[in-house]
């Protein structure tokens, strides 16, 4: 960040840097709190769907908070368990793999626009932690990395069903990232920019000026891809449990499976966030103008600020319970339909959709 | 300054992965060495200002190429004997004078050279914030300046996409010759039987 602004004096430069800090830490933390709840909506949302109860035991004397503190028994049995290492294991890369499947998980999150820039001590601040002009491509490099973690996972821990697990993953991760890519090419072309808070602000409050509206085709791809990319259902083949046991985390245990756990969540988050920012319009409050929020608490602007981290939450949170649904609707895909939606059917789609955007942006938007 | 304190900062580290590369057993501890190597790159062409540079350097050469190294390391599965042959370590003497001494060399070229490095082929930071950003900077000089070699070399990796293609196919299976007068339908049936 001081790099990309050499002209910053000094005292801006601290606060910069603090402020960053501090906006890492409440990320990290509030980050961190996801896997928990998740797991508690993960069961009991299909308990809804199925008419069953679902957890709801675990209390603090007689409230049962909806069963929400078994998550936090699991995490302490979790913690807990006995830590055990294969033989025959490659001990450093058994034991670096989940620090890689949890790096990029939050420096994305550190991408993310989370409301309009604040003053603080009458310096703007960006609230994203990671503020740079091409945060589009900060992310899909960022992205690519993960496929580190789950490769080296399988092959680390001398297990044959975490091999076969870690190859089925990592080439369902490549193999999607490219329609990822190509499903927001079109949003680069319509707003112009590949900052992502520059293209919350060119989408507006209104329902009718935001990504999805402008290029549909785009979101159902990156709906597709998002599914793909996170080795969720219907694509969870990485860890199709009656072929292959667990996949590549088969033979991890307490604290480092805890690990891939929360990598697995948060980039679902991520990836939740990222689809509000691009197609939902971001930190902005449907048919609520930022402007309109600035002026009702003049002098107190970071409450707008605020309102506008509160509802990419609840935008993102969307997404997560989209997760949890399509989960517990649609069956798993076979190995080979997989690769054929993927290569056969998505980069053409992208590829055309990017041909179509073009020419509408070439002949009708910039005419 | 600060710019040219990170770039040596960087240019160690990366010399370091670099010897580490060529001087491991295991060829996956090479590989994730080349990955490190690859992201320190991409630092110092992000501490030089050139972000999309930097940000193409990640997706490309750490994320795409150098995973598909690992699995080709990972799937021959190289025996412990194999794995030695390159027989090079860190203490070889003349090797690693040799490599500090070139990167003193770059070193020096370098900073001899900082005036034309912070300028390059799109001009000064001033020009580049002038013309939009980094990302708009290269393309606008993509496609106008360079567009002959541009579209030469994306040429160029077109046919070297057909030509891998070309020699990745085979004849088609024993399986699919046996089956090949049956309908398609019915041959998938044949084949992995009817679901």
């Amino acid at each position: 960040m001081g790099l990309n602004t050499p002209a910053l004096a000094y005292d801006a430069f601290l606060v910069q840097l603090l402020s960053s800090l501090a906006l890492f830490a409440i990320i990290a933390v509030l980050c961190l709190q996801i896997p928990p709840i998740m797991v508690w909506v993960e069961r009991r949302g299909p308990a809804m769907m199925q008419r069953r109860k679902g957890p709801n035991r675990v209390g603090l004397f007689q409230w049962r908070f909806y069963g929400l503190l078994q998550s936090l028994a699991d995490a302490i049995k979790l913690i807990w368990k006995e830590e055990v290492v294969p033989t025959g294991a490659n001990k450093p890369f058994y034991h670096i793999a989940p620090i890689f499947a949890v790096f990029p998980a939050f420096m994305i999150a550190c991408a993310i626009p989370w409301g309009a820039d604040i003053t603080v001590f009458g310096h703007q601040i960006p609230l994203s932690v990671i503020h740079l002009d091409v945060g589009f491509l900060f992310i899909f490099a960022i992205s690519s990395l993960a496929v580190y973690a789950v490769t080296l996972a399988g092959w680390a821990s001398n297990n044959k069903y975490a091999l076969l697990g870690s190859l089925r993953a990592s080439a369902q991760m490549i193999s999607y990232e490219i329609p990822l890519g190509l499903s927001l090419i079109p949003i680069v072309l319509i707003f112009g920019t590949l900052d992502l808070n520059q293209i919350v602000l060119a989408q507006g409050a209104f329902p009718w000026q935001w990504g999805i509206i402008k290029a549909p085709v785009s979101f159902i791809i990156f709906l597709v891809c998002m599914f793909a990319e996170t080795n969720r259902a219907p694509f969870d083949l990485a860890e199709g449990e009656s072929e292959i046991i667990a996949g590549f985390h088969t033979e991890f245990t307490s604290t480092k499976f805890a690990a891939f756990f929360l990598a697995e969540y948060v980039s679902m988050f991520v990836l939740s966030c990222l689809a509000a920012t691009v197609f939902f319009g971001g930190w902005q409050a449907p048919f609520v103008p930022h402007d309109f929020l600035v002026k009702t608490f003049a002098g107190f602007e970071w409450v707008a600020s605020l309102i506008g981290a509160g509802v990419l939450f609840l935008k993102a949170a969307f997404f997560m319970w989209l997760y949890v649904w399509v989960r517990w609707t649609l069956p798993r895909f076979r190995y080979d339909q997989l690769m054929g939606l993927g290569w056969k059917f998505m980069i053409p789609l992208g590829l055309a959709n990017i041909f179509v955007t073009t020419l509408v942006c070439a002949f009708i938007y910039f005419k | 300054m600060g710019q040219i304190t990170i770039f040596y900062i960087l240019a160690f580290l990366a010399t370091a992965c670099s010897l580490l590369v060529i001087s491991s057993k295991n060829p996956v501890t090479s590989a994730i060495y080349l990955v490190c190597d690859l992201f320190i790159l991409a630092g110092i062409y992000a501490s030089l200002q050139a972000e999309f540079v930097a940000a193409i350097q990640i997706i490309v050469y750490t994320g795409a190429v150098v995973v598909l190294f690992v699995f080709v390391i990972m799937l021959l599965n190289l025996a412990p004997n194999e794995q030695s042959s390159l027989g090079l370590k860190l203490p070889d003497i003349g090797f690693t004078l040799l490599t500090v001494l070139s990167f003193l060399i770059v070193t020096v070229l370098l900073v001899n050279e900082q005036s034309s490095v912070s300028g390059g082929a799109l001009g000064p930071p001033e020009a580049i914030a002038q013309l939009g950003g980094n990302t708009r900077a290269v393309g606008m000089t993509l496609f106008t300046k360079f567009v002959w070699p541009f579209e030469l070399a994306s040429f160029l990796i077109l046919a070297a996409i057909i030509g891998a293609v070309h020699i990745a196919k085979k004849d088609p299976k024993p399986a699919d010759k046996a089956y090949g007068n049956l309908k398609a339908s019915n041959r998938e049936k044949a084949i992995y039987g009817s679901p």
